[in-house]
C-alpha cells in the first residue's frame, strides 16, 4: 500500500512516519514543502525525511501525482482543510491530524469534499485506542457502569516548543483550548456513542505564557444532549522542564460508582542523574500504532474508520463554542452541524 | 480557665470536641439530640439548654445544621459570646452578612470553621503559594469524592443548600484563598437521578485570570473518600491525590475486631485541634485565625453564585471584591 505524508508540521509526523516506516507492505513517500517558511532551527524538509529514512519529494503535486492510496495529513491547524481537500481529489484516503480542523465550516467542507471523493476520512485521535479507554467503553456497554452523570477530563502538557506554529493564531487557530480539548471530546463522544453536545462555558488565561499570542491554560464545561457535564482541563500547564510531556486522564462518576483512567499511567519511574529530572518508561502499546493499524486496516477492507469526520465535525464545534463561550463571558449554544 | 460550649451533637461535633478538648479547655455541649453520648464518648458535659450553654461559656461552637446558624450566632452574640460557626455560614450572602453585623455590633468574635485551610498538605500548598514558590498561580483543579452525608438535612437543598454549598464550599474557599477574588462562576450538576448520587462542578475565573475547577460528589455507592488537587504556576506546579499517598499501607491485616494493626487515620495533629487553637489564640488577643468572617462571607458568595448558575444555566458575575478591612484589635 503506497501511504503519503503531507507535511512534518505537527511534530506527531515523526512518530507517524516511524511506524509506518517499520510496517511491512507500506511503501512511504513524504513531503514538507512548507518548512521553508518555518523558523530557523525548526526541522523540517528533505533533511528531517532523510534523518528518518523517509522517500521525499519537494511539492505536494508530485507527492499526489504518486497516486497514494491513503494520505496522513500533518499540517499546520488552519492548513488541514486544503490537504484533506487535494489529497481527497486525488482520490485517497485520509488521516488527519486532530483538531480536524479549527472552524466548524472548514471541518463540514472537509466531510463533505471526502464523501463526494468517495473516500474515508479518520481524525488522529489516538487515545481511544488506550486499552484502558477501549475496556471503559466496552464495560459501560455491556451495562456495568451504569448511568454515567459526569466526567471530568485533565489534558495537560507542555507548551509546544519544537513547533512555533502552535502559538500562532493564524496556523494554529488558537492555543491549549484548540490543542488539547478535543482528545476528552473525542472519548466522550466515543463513550456516549455520538450524543451532540449542546452548549459549551470556557475560561482561559496566558498567565503561564504572558509572551504568547493564545490561551496557554483553559477549563471547559460541555453539555450533551443527554444531560451529561463534560469538564476538561486543557491547560498547557505542565512546567517544561518536566521530564514528561504531559498527559490525559478521564474521570467517570456514575451511579455504581467512581472510574478513573489514566492511559498513560504504565510507567516506571525514578530518577535520571543524567537529566537530572525524573525518568518515566513508559510501556504497554503504543497508542499512535494502534491509530494508524486500525486505518490501515480500514483502507484496506473497505469498512469506514473511527473515528472519523462527523466526530471531527462534532469535536471542532464544541471548540468553536468555546472560544465564543470565553470571548463573551458567557454558556453559548453549540451551533448545529450539517453532517 | 475557658470554657467553649458546643451546641449540635451531629458528625462534625466529634472532631471539634475532640479537638477542643486537647486544647485542655472544659466543653460543655447542648443538643436537641446525641449530646449525652457526645460527652461520654469524648468528655466534657451537657448544658440541658440553649440558655445554661450560653451562660457557662466564654466560647460558643456552633456545630449544628445550616439553615440554624443565623438565629443561634444572633443568640450568642447576645449572651457577648466569641463565636465558631461551622461552614457554610449560612445558605444566603444576606443571612451571613447579617450575623457578621451582629457580631461587630455586639463587639464579638466571628469566625468560620473552614477546616480545608488548616490539612497539612493544603496547608502547605498555601504556604508554596505565599512564598512564590509556584509563581502566578494559572490553574487550579480540586475534586472531593464521598459518600451521601447520612443526616437527611443535608441532602435538602433547602437546608443545606445542596452539594456546592456544603461540600464544594471547601474547595471554593481555598482556591479563592490561593488565586484571590473571583469575577464569575459557572456552575454545572448532574441530573436528579434515583439512586441519589450527585456530581457537580463550578468553574472559577478570578479577577488574577487564573482558572479554577472545582469538582464534587456524593455517592450513593459506598466509596472510600477522596481528595485531590493540583495547582499549576508560573514557578511550577503541585498534586495531591489522598488515594495514592498514605503514609502507612496496610493490606491483608484485619482490625475490626480491635487486634489487628491500624494506623491513626491522621498524620500528627487534628487540622481540628489546629483550627480551634488559632480561633482561641484570636478571641484571646492573639494574631487573626488564617480564615476570617470575611473569607466565609466570601465562600457563601461563591456558593451562592454558583447555585445561581444553575438554576439559570448561565456564568454569573461577581461584583468586584472589596480589600477586607483590618482586623480590629479587640
Amino acid at each position: 500500500m503506497k501511504v503519503a505524508l503531507m507535511s512534518f508540521a505537527h511534530t506527531h509526523a515523526l512518530g507517524y512516519a516511524r511506524l509506518l516506516g517499520a510496517m511491512p507492505g507500506i511503501e512511504l513517500l513524504a513531503s514538507d514543502p512548507d518548512s521553508a517558511t518555518r523558523p530557523a532551527g525548526e526541522s523540517g524538509g528533505a533533511a528531517l525525511a532523510a534523518e528518518l529514512g523517509v522517500a521525499y519529494v519537494d511539492t505536494y503535486d508530485e507527492l499526489l501525482a504518486w497516486g497514494p492510496d491513503a494520505v496522513v495529513v500533518c499540517s499546520e491547524n488552519t492548513r488541514h482543510r486544503a490537504h484533506v481537500e487535494a489529497a481527497a481529489a486525488a482520490g485517497a484516503a485520509v488521516l488527519c491530524e486532530k483538531p480536524l480542523a479549527t472552524s466548524v465550516a472548514d471541518a463540514e467542507a472537509m466531510v463533505a469534499a471526502c464523501e463526494a471523493a468517495g473516500v474515508p476520512l479518520m481524525v488522529a485521535f489516538p487515545v481511544r485506542f488506550s486499552p484502558a479507554f477501549a475496556d471503559l467503553v466496552e464495560q459501560y456497554r455491556a451495562g456495568a457502569v451504569g448511568t454515567v452523570h459526569a466526567l471530568t477530563g485533565t489534558n495537560n502538557g507542555q507548551v509546544p516548543a519544537a513547533r512555533a506554529w502552535f502559538t500562532d493564531p493564524d496556523l494554529a487557530g488558537g492555543g491549549a483550548m484548540t490543542d488539547h480539548t478535543v482528545h476528552l471530546a473525542d472519548l466522550a463522544d466515543a463513550l456516549l456513542g455520538g450524543v451532540p453536545a449542546v452548549r459549551v462555558h470556557a475560561t482561559a488565561n496566558n498567565l503561564l505564557h504572558p509572551d504568547a499570542a493564545v490561551e496557554t491554560a483553559g477549563i471547559v464545561t460541555v453539555t450533551y444532549a443527554d444531560g451529561t457535564h463534560l469538564t476538561i482541563d486543557c491547560s498547557w500547564s505542565r512546567p517544561a522542564s518536566h521530564s514528561i510531556w504531559g498527559g490525559l486522564t478521564l474521570s467517570v462518576v456514575s451511579d455504581t460508582g467512581l472510574i478513573d483512567i489514566d492511559p498513560f499511567a504504565p510507567r516506571v519511574t525514578g530518577w535520571s542523574e543524567q537529566t537530572a529530572n525524573e525518568l518515566a518508561l513508559g510501556y504497554g502499546p503504543n497508542l499512535d500504532q494502534l491509530l494508524l493499524e486500525s486505518f490501515l486496516e480500514a483502507v484496506r477492507t473497505g469498512t469506514p474508520p473511527q473515528p472519523d469526520g462527523h466526530v471531527g465535525v462534532r469535536t471542532t464545534a464544541i471548540v468553536e463554542a468555546a472560544y465564543r463561550s470565553w470571548r463573551e463571558g458567557r454558556v453559548v449554544e453549540v451551533g448545529r452541524t450539517s453532517v | 480557665m475557658t470554657t467553649v460550649g458546643i451546641i449540635g451533637a451531629g458528625g462534625i461535633s466529634g472532631v471539634h470536641i475532640a479537638g477542643w478538648l486537647r486544647l485542655g479547655v472544659d466543653v460543655v455541649v447542648h443538643s436537641l439530640v446525641g449530646a449525652p453520648e457526645l460527652v461520654a464518648r469524648y468528655g466534657g458535659e451537657v448544658a440541658a439548654s440553649l440558655d445554661e450553654l450560653l451562660a457557662r461559656c466564654d466560647v460558643v461552637d456552633i456545630c449544628t445544621p445550616t439553615y440554624t446558624h443565623r438565629s443561634l450566632v444572633e443568640a450568642a452574640a447576645a449572651a457577648g459570646r466569641d463565636i465558631v460557626c461551622e461552614k457554610p455560614f449560612a445558605l444566603t450572602v444576606e443571612d451571613t452578612e447579617a450575623m457578621i453585623a451582629t457580631c461587630e455590633a455586639a463587639g464579638v468574635g466571628l469566625f468560620p470553621a473552614h477546616v480545608v485551610r488548616f490539612f497539612p498538605e493544603h496547608a502547605v500548598v498555601h504556604d508554596a503559594v505565599e512564598r512564590g514558590t509556584l509563581g502566578t498561580v494559572a490553574v487550579q483543579r480540586y475534586d472531593r469524592q464521598g459518600g451521601m452525608p447520612v443526616s437527611p438535612w443535608f441532602l435538602d437543598e433547602e437546608l443545606s443548600g445542596g452539594i456546592i454549598t456544603d461540600l464544594m464550599i471547601h474547595d471554593i474557599d481555598f482556591a479563592r484563598w490561593n488565586a484571590g477574588p473571583v469575577d464569575s462562576v459557572r456552575a454545572v450538576r448532574s441530573a436528579p437521578d434515583p439512586s441519589g448520587t450527585v456530581a457537580a462542578q463550578v468553574v472559577l475565573t478570578h479577577a488574577s485570570g487564573c482558572v479554577s475547577s472545582i469538582g464534587g460528589v456524593w455517592s450513593a455507592r459506598p466509596v472510600a473518600f477522596r481528595t485531590r488537587f493540583e495547582v499549576a504556576g508560573t514557578g511550577g506546579v503541585v498534586r495531591y491525590d489522598s488515594a495514592t499517598n498514605p503514609s502507612t499501607w496496610v493490606n491483608g491485616i484485619s482490625s475490626a475486631d480491635g487486634d489487628g494493626y491500624a494506623p491513626r487515620p491522621a498524620i500528627g495533629e487534628s487540622p481540628y485541634q489546629t483550627e480551634m487553637r488559632e480561633f482561641l489564640t484570636a478571641f484571646q488577643g492573639g494574631p487573626p485565625p488564617r480564615v476570617t468572617a470575611a473569607d466565609g462571607l466570601e465562600a457563601v458568595r461563591l456558593a451562592e453564585a454558583a447555585r445561581r448558575s444553575l438554576a439559570l444555566g448561565e456564568a454569573v458575575t461577581l461584583p468586584t471584591e472589596q480589600p477586607a478591612e483590618p482586623e480590629e484589635a479587640r
